[in-house]
């Protein structure tokens, strides 16, 4: 039931509105599950899916048949995984053993974990987790293969985090520890699903050979996620922000959150964002190597929901007050957007590239190098999507690229069509000239004086004289026998 | 080659000198000298041999290519117009005869000379100089020879003449930068256009203007990458040779709008704009058209900011792809924008 405040937002925001009845009623999904023919381990996963994952579970159900089961597992496991990581209760030494060994359990049957705290909130996944198991089994044998790679990945990356974490507050010194951080996180998960992507026949088998192409889409997420975290992370004594970014612009973490310090906690945040952004174009290389529809959905709304939150980040002071978001109505909007093809994605990254693009100010330090990122997005869509063909220019310039019978027609009707216009000029100017002629006849044969009027204009006066009888007698004389006249 | 190389450089402009600065820092054991129209005493202790000709003139051009005696030739020479005369046909003759004449000549006196490579400095303005069209991500696939400013108008009557002249006695390439800033050279001179006028207009309060969307991109290059490509393309034609008979669109590949490239320039001298008023392109064409008849009667045309062309230059998009440069010459940028940016405006203007 949508909320009162809702209601009055939409009723002011009807475009967003609009876009949410569209992707209600108007998408379709490319492919659908069929819950009849699971088993009631499976149906099990989907409700833990669904439970875990507001943002994924819909475009994972949409997926090709043939990915639908291993992606689904592969985010349980993940999550699985996370669940242990996020919870503070478990103590490092039984910690780091169970993230390590994970790959394990995976096919131990009846495995489950009850150990986590009692508000870890994805704790029943970790209780109920052999239905995971069980359904994991059944995956073919080269999928598993990916999966339990990327979890000895992961979970070693996440121990080695935790463990680091235990020792300092600060993990997160350098940039390169942000990407590192980032890539243990997301671009792990990018690895493996490029990989069950080409496995399946459903993308090109290039991207493979393109590590860094599918490391820029973890990242290109994950470092949004981390930007747009910011308040919640610091209200939990969690900060990802890396240390040679911040201390840029201010002394202490928590000053970013000062009013006294708004600008400064802006320009540390755009730095952030100039960092994302720079990932955005080999983001659209990749998408543009997946073959199927479905998989194309899958990756490409993260990614489009990325930028949109990129946009609504930049330079917005709210980013250090509170938890920000983009609207429900926002969000179908780029749904249905980014379900459509490749070009569209593009349009859409190019959209909201212009929007940072125009929020951008010279006051900031990063202004430039914010500006070149928004650029190279805008120039590697040009590459992909040309706005005009070369051949436009030549068909529309002169006589490049004509056959030489072509360009004598055109000459021969370019003379034609000038003769036209000198004629039309002439018959104007010989009308006018006639009935000029006429007019000063007809003149002349009243009586009209012309040569009195052409000897005053030779004297300078263009007025005709002044009232004062004197000079008119003076004018008169000078014409002699006239006077009667 | 049996013969030690020996390079002679045309025209020792803003480009040249950052030319011969890459080239001795590459190619210590390499022999320069330079041509220039000009004496210059700067250039005499300098060691390098100059060799003083009129290109134009072809027995000099000739002359001075023999007392030379070259293996490569960097074919720089040739004249840019200035900010009023670039919109105007006034100087055309004067432009065509350096720019084309002028190429021309360099390669008549290579061939008699026995020049094995020619390295010729286009510019992007062969096809950017085209009023009518928008160049988004241009490649060199693109036709020359539809420039309507005199200045890209010459080159595309010039370098044709150069790759034509491409065979097995000489080898010919062409680089085609786009809008060059940097610093001077250690012997050259600097630049006395782009920055510099850039820097002016925050003495006239011109700064808060914006003609058109400013959204438009456009290319950049530092001119210490402008001089890489053209010892890069003088390797290649020693080596492979695969960029004989090509031409290359060379910039920073970091497109920005023009009026960010302002922006920036001026924030090296903080200035900010403290207002931004946003003037639509058509209107702004007429404010051209109006300055140009005004200053056309006044008889100040050489000094107007303002006119047609001035303004469809500022709302163009022109930015080149950049991918043949890559793949052929193994260019990248080595100094990136911000950064030449920042070395261009060290150099002090009042």
């Amino acid at each position: 039931m949508p909320s009162a405040s809702d209601i009055v937002y939409y009723l002011f925001h009807a475009q967003e509105l609009r876009s949410i009845i569209q992707w209600k009623v108007w998408h379709n999904p490319v492919h659908e599950r069929d819950p009849s023919k699971e088993s009631p381990t499976l149906q099990q996963c989907f409700v833990f899916l669904d439970l875990t994952s507001r943002s994924f579970s819909s475009v994972i159900q949409e997926l090709h048949p043939e990915l639908l089961v291993p992606v689904c597992i592969f985010y349980l496991i993940l999550r699985g995984l996370d669940t242990i990581e996020d919870d503070m209760t478990i103590k490092l030494e039984k910690k780091e053993p169970l993230l390590r060994d994970f790959h394990n359990f995976l096919e131990k049957d009846g495995w489950s974990f009850d150990g986590n705290g009692p508000d870890e909130k994805d704790r029943q996944l970790l209780v109920d987790f052999d239905c995971v198991v069980q359904e994991f089994k059944k995956i073919k044998e080269s999928y598993k293969v990916i999966l339990k790679d990327i979890t000895v990945k992961m979970g070693n990356g996440m121990a080695d985090y935790a463990k680091s974490a235990e020792k300092s507050v600060d993990v997160v010194n350098t940039i390169a520890d942000y990407e590192k951080y980032c890539h243990y996180v997301a671009g792990v998960v990018g690895e493996g699903l490029t990989r069950l992507f080409v496995e399946s026949g459903l993308a090109n088998a290039g991207l493979l050979e393109r590590p860094d192409l599918s490391e820029a889409m973890g990242q290109f997420l994950q470092q949004t996620n981390v930007i747009r975290d910011i308040r919640e992370d610091f209200d939990e004594k969690r900060k990802f922000y890396p240390k040679e970014v911040w201390s840029k612009h201010v002394n202490k973490f928590e000053d970013l959150f000062k009013p006294e310090n708004k600008e400064a906690a802006l320009n540390c945040s755009s730095e952030m964002v100039l960092l994302a952004l720079r990932k955005a174009p080999d983001c659209l290389f990749y998408l543009a190597g997946i073959r199927d529809q479905s998989v194309f959905n899958f990756a490409a709304i993260p990614q489009t929901m990325a930028i949109a939150t990129l946009d609504l980040v930049f330079r917005n002071p709210d980013l250090f007050k509170r938890n920000i978001k983009i609207t429900r109505g926002h969000a179908c909007q780029i749904m249905t957007e980014s379900t459509q093809n490749l070009q569209m994605v593009c349009e859409i990254f190019r959209r909201y590239a212009r929007r940072i693009h125009k929020k951008n100010t010279p006051r900031d330090p990063n202004f430039l190098e914010i500006s070149i990122a928004c650029g190279k997005i805008e120039k590697f869509v040009e590459s992909i999507f040309p706005s005009q063909h070369p051949k436009a220019i030549v068909v529309g310039s002169a006589a490049a690229g004509k056959s030489p019978e072509q360009v004598e027609k055109e000459k021969a009707e370019w003379q034609e069509a000038k003769w036209d216009v000198i004629y039309m000029g002439l018959a104007v100017f010989t009308t006018l000239a006639l009935i000029s002629a006429l007019m000063l006849g007809i003149a002349f044969m009243m009586g009209a004086r012309f040569d009195i009027a052409l000897d005053q204009l030779k004297q300078g006066k263009f007025k005709p004289p002044a009232a004062d009888s004197g000079e008119r007698q003076n004018i008169l004389s000078s014409y002699g026998q006239h006077e009667e006249l | 080659m049996d013969k030690p190389i020996s390079i002679l450089i045309t025209g020792v402009g803003f480009v040249a000198g950052h030319i011969i600065d890459a080239l001795q820092a590459r190619h210590p054991d390499w022999n320069l000298s330079v041509f220039d129209v000009k004496s210059s005493d700067s250039w005499r202790d300098s060691g390098i041999p100059y060799f003083q000709a009129d290109i134009t003139n072809l027995d000099e051009t000739v002359e001075a290519f023999e007392k030379a005696r070259p293996t490569i030739v960097i074919h720089t020479a040739g004249w840019v117009p200035g900010q009023g005369a670039r919109y105007a046909r006034r100087d055309l003759g004067t432009v065509t005869k350096i720019n084309v004449d002028g190429t021309r000549n360099a390669l008549q006196a290579a061939k008699a000379t026995g020049v094995k490579a020619f390295v010729f400095t286009s510019s992007c303005c062969i096809v950017t100089d085209d009023m009518k069209h928008e160049y988004p991500n241009m490649d060199e696939s693109l036709p020359t020879g539809l420039a309507t400013l005199i200045y890209g108008y010459s080159k595309g009557l010039a370098e044709p003449y150069v790759l034509a002249a491409n065979g097995e006695e000489m080898l010919t390439c062409a680089i085609r930068p786009s809008v060059i800033l940097g610093p001077h050279s250690r012997l050259g001179p600097g630049d006395y256009q782009l920055v510099p006028q850039i820097h002016a207009c925050i003495a006239k309060y011109e700064t808060p203007f914006i003609i058109g969307s400013g959204e438009n991109l456009y290319d950049f290059t530092f001119v210490t990458n402008v001089a890489d490509a053209h010892v890069l393309a003088i390797e290649n034609l020693l080596s492979t040779k695969t960029a004989a008979g090509e031409a290359f669109f060379i910039s920073n590949q970091e497109p920005v709008p023009f009026r960010d490239f302002m922006l920036a320039i001026w924030r090296e001298f903080d200035h900010v704009p403290p207002f931004e008023v946003r003037i639509p392109e058509s209107l702004a064409w007429l404010a051209g058209l109006i300055a140009e008849w005004a200053t056309w009667i006044t008889g100040m045309s050489s000094m107007a900011t303002l006119s047609r062309g001035s303004v469809q230059d500022a709302t163009g998009t022109r930015y080149a792809s950049g991918d043949k440069a890559r793949r052929i010459l193994g260019y990248y940028p080595r100094i990136g924008l911000q950064e030449g940016i920042r070395i261009s405006c060290l150099v002090g203007y009042t």
